[in-house]
């Protein structure tokens, strides 16, 4: 019992020793969030998905949102793996290891809440078992594709991570280790290019084939729309793995990362959402002049109900902060201007995915039938937040422990000799 | 000795009508479609959206808000569909369903029939999603079946378990036993055989026909091709003009459903079609 004791003695030591009071009522509200998470999964898991509000109309809820962001948002991984290594940006050295680990956690928790989303999460297997190929490698349906390519990028993501937790101050004493981890680094680009032919391919089913390809409903159909999630990927991904070290090195009060890496992070994003944002109009000139009336609808008809039009205008409105503050030099140079920016990138990215899901599943498929809405229940909530909160304590586990940062460490061996 | 395989072709090509000026609502096919198919009963079945049904009888006004002479009803019993697609470009024809399930759980025969495994389901609702008619019901709840009910479950069709999506087959198990009687018999040509699902077995007014959509000369096909039949949404049955419609549905694909709905009243079919009417 004594060394029960002990032993959580030494963890919450360990956890909470030398924290500030801010920090320590951060942490104790993320555990709190992760024992509701771990409560309300067992009672998901155990008595089914009745729990929730979603139902035979609202197939989809919160799980899906969370996938359909962490996924968008976790693509920021491979772009700037492929501008590091294929390009050879070395500025963008000082984030990789961060980024690495933020895309790590995204696709890790993007499983966990499609597992939940699951009604027989013991049948995950089937998926790859019994995969629905079409022609050919051409998969029939795109969760067949979701299934198989986020496993293959998820693999890819843990190899990029080892070096990182490789050149922890005590494993990288030994020689061995070092020599891995070394080699490791020099043949990253291998996955990073490999990591990038996959991600293209799941993120634009994850994230938009699989709602363009349902050719039976007006709201989502629509054949570019997977092409357009590569491509929203890349914009808010960027931003995304700007945004998530600038707070954590406000939080610390440290420079986590130079700030020429944090700008030249967000000039890509600033760049790429010049394209996202030309391919949205171009997505919503569509649907409002061929898909809509393919299907016998009025656009204007679909968009009404609680998710109505105002998602979208709120879309277009948080677009100008990418567009102007990140694209002008002038803006960019401030670091206020650059964080709004970045942030109103991540909100339009999430707004987008929110409203592909609440809008579509609140159109109403027959015309007698009203919009209708969805409230996420406690046990969504938790879970959803839960997940959230572990990934946040992840990330903190791994600023405290690991050379998740290794601008930092270098100034600080400098500062020592 | 080698032994002589007979191959029989199948023809058949399930569908049915539903003549809704002939519909009262009574219900009639609801409960036997439930008692037929094994729907369990939940501790709270008020809880519409969440409730396990195959055929759901909806009740279609012309406007909320209307008055007494103005105002119009119609009641439509909708199950599954059992959509076709159609070919279009490089797609296969599949009904909108079946080729989004990542586990092939369902899959449609080739007697036209939507079929649904729900022992391989792994209950990601994707089918669901994409389903534009609402026709299929997912298992929030575990089925119960409390007290005497249980002794009335039919032996035919299997109970499924939670997490698990179940849908409106047009009852195929019957035509399954009707199969197997004719084997006793000695008739082995599948297309001898033909049967009635229960919902349409039901109906006190006639107003549910079911039959064989490729035999011309059957009552169905007959009322199909007729004026008053209207297919549920699908609006590529509007466009007149065939060579628009030839390019339409090249460039995508439509449900194209083999449930065919009967009626006279334009408002109906108006609303039937997504068209505001007055």
């Amino acid at each position: 019992m004594d060394k029960v004791k002990k032993f959580f003695k030494a963890c919450y030591d360990g956890i909470f020793a030398g924290t500030s009071k801010n920090m320590r009522i951060a942490l104790y509200v993320l555990f709190g969030l992760t024992a509701l998470f771990l409560i309300f999964a067992i009672q998901i898991l155990f008595w089914g998905l009745g729990y929730t509000d979603m139902d035979n109309n609202f197939t989809w809820g919160a799980w899906i949102i969370g996938d359909l962001g962490l996924v968008g948002l976790g693509g920021g991984a491979f772009t700037t793996g492929y501008i590091l290594y294929i390009f050879r940006v070395d500025k963008l050295r000082p984030i990789i290891n961060s980024t690495v680990l933020i895309g790590f956690m995204c696709y890790l928790f993007t499983f966990v809440f499609l597992l939940f989303d699951l009604g027989q999460p013991l049948r995950c297997w089937f998926g790859f078992a019994y995969p629905n190929w079409g022609k050919g490698v051409y998969p029939a349906s795109m969760l067949t594709e979701v299934f198989f390519c986020l496993s293959f990028y998820f693999c890819i993501l843990i190899v990029e991570l080892i070096p990182v937790i490789l050149e922890h101050k005590v494993l990288i004493k030994n020689k061995y280790v070092a020599a891995i981890a070394h080699y490791m680094h020099l043949l990253m680009w291998t996955m990073a290019a490999g990591g990038t032919f996959l991600s293209f391919f799941h993120q634009g089913s994850l994230g938009g084939g699989m709602w363009g390809a349902l050719y039976a409903k007006t709201v989502w159909y629509s054949p570019h729309f997977f092409y357009m999630a590569i491509v929203a990927a890349m914009a808010g991904g960027t931003s995304f793995m700007t945004l998530i070290p600038y707070i954590a090195s406000k939080i610390l009060n440290k420079e986590l990362v130079p700030m020429e890496t944090f700008q030249l992070l967000a000039r890509i994003s600033g760049f790429i959402f010049i394209f996202y944002f030309v391919f949205r109009i171009f997505d919503i000139y569509k649907a409002v002049a061929v898909y809509s009336p393919m299907g016998g609808r009025a656009y204007t008809d679909m968009w009404g109900g609680y998710y109505g039009l105002w998602m979208l205008v709120l879309e277009i409105i948080l677009f100008v902060g990418p567009l102007v503050l990140l694209n002008v030099k002038k803006y960019r140079d401030q670091e206020k201007y650059m964080v709004t920016g970045l942030a109103c990138a991540v909100g339009a990215i999430v707004i987008s995915k929110l409203s592909v899901l609440l809008h579509g599943f609140a159109a109403p498929n027959f015309p007698w039938k009203g919009f209708t809405a969805y409230g996420p229940t406690i046990q969504e909530w938790s879970i959803t937040l839960g997940c959230f909160a572990v990934m946040i304590l992840i990330y903190m586990a791994f600023v405290k422990w690991f050379p998740l940062f290794p601008h930092l460490e270098h100034d600080e061996h400098e500062a020592h000799h | 000795m080698e032994e002589k395989k007979i191959e029989v072709k199948m023809k058949r090509r399930w569908g049915m009508v539903v003549d809704l000026d002939k519909c009262t609502g009574c219900g009639k096919c609801s409960v036997a479609c439930n008692q037929e198919n094994n729907m369990p009963i939940f501790e709270d079945d008020s809880d519409v959206p969440k409730r396990v049904a195959f055929l759901e009888l909806m009740k279609v006004t012309n406007d909320r808000d209307a008055k007494f002479p103005d105002v119009k009803t119609a009641y439509l019993p909708k199950m599954c569909q059992q959509c076709e697609g159609n070919n279009s470009g490089k797609h296969k024809a599949e009904p909108p369903c079946v080729s989004v399930c990542p586990a092939v759980a369902t899959d449609v025969g080739d007697d036209g029939v939507v079929s649904q495994v729900w022992s391989r389901c792994i209950g990601c609702r994707y089918c669901q999603t994409a389903c534009p008619y609402e026709a299929r019901a997912f298992n929030w709840w575990k089925p119960e079946y409390d007290g005497s009910f249980k002794k009335s479950l039919n032996t035919e069709v299997s109970v499924a378990s939670r997490g698990t999506i179940v849908k409106c087959t047009f009852c195929s198990h019957i035509w399954k036993r009707e199969r197997d009687k004719a084997v006793a018999k000695g008739i082995l040509d599948i297309n001898e055989v033909s049967y009635t699902p229960a919902c349409v077995g039901t109906c006190p007014t006639g107003a549910m026909v079911f039959g064989d959509l490729n035999d011309p000369d059957s009552e169905v096909s007959k009322l199909a091709s007729t004026d008053r039949a209207v297919r549920l949404t699908n609006v590529i049955d509007d466009e007149k003009n065939p060579e628009k419609k030839k390019a339409l549905l090249n460039k995508k694909q439509f449900a194209n459903p083999k449930v065919y709905y009967l009626t006279s009243q334009s408002w109906l079919r108006d609303m039937m079609r997504f068209k505001k009417n007055s």
